[in-house]
């Protein structure tokens, strides 16, 4: 439905792949109901950044560069933009709920977590408004004005001279340790953030884990996803550093339906639907009754990294890969069913003889009354990146899955899931649990206003 | 202080007055004309706010053409070396104000300014910066020679003692005579070529040497290094102190004669800690003595001191030099104290890397601002 298309999403000259997957079941509304988005370019009033005010004094310069260009350059970016269409164009950047979240992934992800290195609250909110000026440029698709002889290039020109949006979402999200003494935010803290708990099939690499911001990419084409980075990277470069990240992918539906991951699997068929704004509001969104009323709009964001031991797991029958799934592979249907919507019948089958007990999907979603208010909204994509040390593919699942709470919600399922018979497949190695911050509602706002306020 | 948030501020008030948006698949400008005859015209229509123009040199020769303020000569934008019957694009944020276009061939000639145009609207825009000339650099460069020559008596005075005692067979006090000299020539400022080949046999790394520690083109404070920190007796090290010894004195006696471009000079500005971060905040040029941190105070002396002879250029064109100067003490701060990165904690490492990369983003601005720029 939503005809919306931000600006600058596909120029002329952005390479558009033919039956570009963006993500199956493409006629949802992408963050229809109930979260009033407006486009942003068409009102970059900009007038809250007066000229008087010491908002930069401590990365302008080089960095201040850029921010002029995203800003100087909102209308320009427009006329460089042609409206094309899109297979799910994602959400505006400007609404109460961040891009990302409602929308499925992009065929290309980056998922990054970055350390703050800003002294003192001032700083802090400099470095997030330096962040929101370069997420709005970045998916509006507006390239920043040359710098003249005053400074090298801001833009990294990878995306050419009109820097297309290319569907670019951002989704920032902040970690428990933001809500230490550095800042004293603490007080602030959302009722339930806390660091990623280390689960008993879990093997942890702290070098992986956590950290103060989450930020995930994610977009039509890798170019795209790695410009937005090195951008975000360079223009906050006092104030954050890269902790960890990775790169993903969401590969198209094959042959139709739900992509599947790497063990073959289609991933993510039985998800709420985040059409349907009570749903949302029941699962997703922050409890305005139980969290401080700035993460009204928020969510609560789980970050799994975990390997998939492929060799292995190819290595294993196609009806024991089932059984520990619950699902057929071919189509994806449970395995009590043709198709991979259709329900599974748990009540007709009490001790398993069809999908078994332990298997993944009746053991994470038993689909009870009791267990409604425990679902997760899943955005899980696939990561591929090398070699390990016997020689073996380095490769597995991003997973991602946003709700209203997290001990509710993915700490209930996680729990059900410890030792299935799926563990001896899979190593999650890193991760972490954040908070999706609010979104920036116009041009004046940016991320963590509220939180800052 | 003011100045970047003048630029920023006046940015902004373009993007409130929201110039008319042209529509998608707007035609490309017309080319404004960028040889010296006819320099400037053909700018149909100049507006306020951000656009792209297009400079076409319809000459016979390569021109390089600016878009300057015809009172002061800033520079708004510039294209340098265009080349005959060819077409360059530039995305400019302008303000109110007048301008004009400038143009030079390379035939010599004094440059041609074009007819003065006056935009109204906010002030601003993209900044304008008055070029610095070869001549603006002599007096720096002259200064920052006398600083490297001042360096090398004292590099080459540590480097007599490094080899006294590598040849006494004193290891300890080898050792100890190590750092010192190594930091004295660190102090320099080499990079990139500044020393040409004796900056590769006096501090090179194993890069490049398929040998590597052991290969016998490994020469330097780096191969003596190695030896003093991993057991190598004082009588197969000889040699090694030798050669460094010889070498910092060859130095001393060419550098006389390398008389300095001052078109590096900006340059080293940022080179200097570019190097710093690659080769020793990672720890890679570390060969046992865990002193890269030590270096990298060294390094950040020698830009300080480059910095130092450009402030007179600098200051009235570089509006966030107060910044450069807030992270250059933050860098110094976080390394005072430290001498090897393997003992530091995560977070404290993330800062180092964090202070060093905002300030080499400050920095690159220093060369683009300062590189001399014809004007006659």
């Amino acid at each position: 439905m939503s005809p919306r298309t931000p600006a600058g999403s596909g120029t002329p000259d952005e390479p558009r792949t033919p039956g570009a997957p963006g993500t199956p079941g493409t006629s949802r509304t992408p963050g229809a109901p109930g979260t009033s988005r407006t486009p942003h370019a068409s009102r970059d009033s900009g007038t809250s950044r007066t000229p008087g005010g010491d908002r930069r004094a401590f990365l302008r310069g080089a960095l201040a560069a850029g921010v002029t260009g995203s800003l100087v350059g909102a209308t320009a970016g427009a006329s460089a933009s042609t409206p094309a269409p899109s297979a799910s164009p994602p959400s505006p950047f400007h609404g109460v709920h961040q891009a990302g979240i409602l929308d499925k992934p992009r065929p290309r992800s980056i998922v990054a977590s970055f350390d703050v290195l800003a002294s003192g609250r001032g700083e802090l909110t400099e470095f997030f408004r330096a962040l929101t000026d370069r997420a709005r440029a970045l998916t509006g698709g507006t390239p920043p004005p040359d710098t003249g002889i005053s400074a090298p290039l801001a833009d990294s020109g990878v995306l050419g001279p009109n820097m297309p949006a290319g569907g670019l979402m951002v989704t920032v999200g902040v970690g428990a340790s933001l809500f230490d003494d550095r800042y004293g935010l603490a007080s602030r803290k959302p009722a339930g953030l806390k660091p990623m708990r280390m689960f008993p099939n879990d093997d942890l690499d702290p070098a992986w884990c956590h950290g103060d911001v989450s930020v995930q990419l994610s977009a039509d084409d890798d170019d795209t996803v790695v410009h937005a980075l090195r951008d975000i990277a360079r223009h906050t470069r006092g104030a954050a550093q890269l902790r960890w990240r990775i790169t993903g992918f969401t590969s198209p539906p094959r042959p139709s339906g739900t992509p599947r991951n790497l063990l073959g699997f289609k991933d993510g068929i039985a998800n709420p639907d985040a059409t349907n704004a009570a749903e949302m509001a029941r699962l997703v969104w922050a409890n305005p009754a139980t969290e401080p009323a700035w993460t009204a709009g928020g969510s609560y964001l789980v970050i799994r990294l975990i390997r998939m031991l492929v060799e292995f797991w190819d290595r294993v029958g196609i009806t024991e890969q089932e059984q520990m799934i619950g699902r057929s592979r071919d189509t994806g249907a449970p395995l009590d069913g043709m198709h991979e919507l259709d329900e599974p019948k748990y009540a007709a089958d009490p001790i398993g003889k069809v999908i078994p007990l332990t298997s993944h999907i009746r053991l994470s979603n038993p689909r009870t009354s009791q267990t409604d208010d425990m679902r997760i909204l899943r955005r899980a994509v696939n990561y591929d990146r090398g070699v390990d040390d016997v020689g073996d593919l380095d490769m597995g699942l991003l997973f991602i899955c946003y709700q209203q709470d997290l001990k509710r919600q993915f700490e209930a399922v996680q729990t059900r899931l410890i030792d299935e018979p799926l563990v001896d497949y899979i190593t999650p190695f890193g991760g972490g649990y954040f908070f999706a911050l609010p979104g920036v509602r116009d041009s004046r706002d940016h991320l963590g206003r509220a939180l800052l306020a | 202080m003011r100045a970047p948030f003048l630029i920023v501020g006046a940015a902004l008030l373009l993007a409130t007055a929201g110039d008319a948006r042209p529509s998608p698949g707007v035609t490309p400008p017309p080319a404004i004309e960028a040889s010296v005859t006819g320099c400037g015209s053909g700018w149909a229509h100049p507006h306020a706010g951000t656009q792209v123009l297009a400079l076409r040199n319809d000459g016979a020769t390569a021109a390089d053409v600016r878009l300057v303020d015809p009172r002061t000569g800033a520079v708004y934008a510039e294209a340098e070396g265009l080349g005959p019957g060819v077409t360059r694009r530039m995305r400019l944020a302008l303000g109110g104000g007048s301008y004009a276009f400038r143009c030079q061939d390379d035939a010599g000639g004094a440059p041609v300014t074009g007819p003065v145009t006056r935009i109204s609207g906010p002030a601003g825009g993209s900044p304008g910066i008055v070029p610095v000339t070869t001549n603006d650099l002599y007096a720096p460069a002259q200064s920052y020679t006398k600083y490297v020559m001042a360096g090398l008596d004292r590099l080459n005075d540590r480097t007599d003692a490094l080899r006294a005692a590598v040849r006494d067979g004193d290891l300890d006090a080898a050792r100890a005579a190590w750092t010192p000299a190594h930091l004295a020539y660190e102090r320099l400022g080499a990079a990139y070529g500044t020393f040409g080949d004796f900056d590769g046999a006096i501090d090179g790394t194993t890069a490049g040497l398929p040998g590597g520690v052991h290969d016998p083109d490994f020469t330097g404070f780096h191969r003596l290094e190695y030896g003093l920190w991993h057991g190598e007796s004082a009588s197969s090290l000889r040699a090694v102190a030798d050669r460094l010894d010889h070498d910092t004195h060859a130095l001393r006696a060419d550098f006389p004669d390398q008389r300095m471009d001052p078109a590096d000079l900006p340059l080293r500005a940022h080179e200097i800690l570019e190097n710093t971060l690659q080769f020793q905040l990672t720890g890679r040029a570390d060969e046992g003595s865990g002193t890269t941190l030590l270096t990298a105070a060294a390094n950040i002396e020698g830009t300080r001191e480059v910095l130092g002879v450009l402030r007179p250029v600098l200051k009235p064109r570089y509006a966030a030099l107060p910044q450069v100067d807030m992270w250059l003490d933050r860098l110094d701060a976080l390394l005072k104290g430290r001498s090897s990165v393997t003992a530091l904690s995560t977070a404290e490492r993330e800062h180092l890397n964090g202070t060093a990369g905002q300030l080499l983003e400050l920095l690159s601005s220093v060369a683009t601002i300062a590189e001399p720029r014809r004007l006659s």
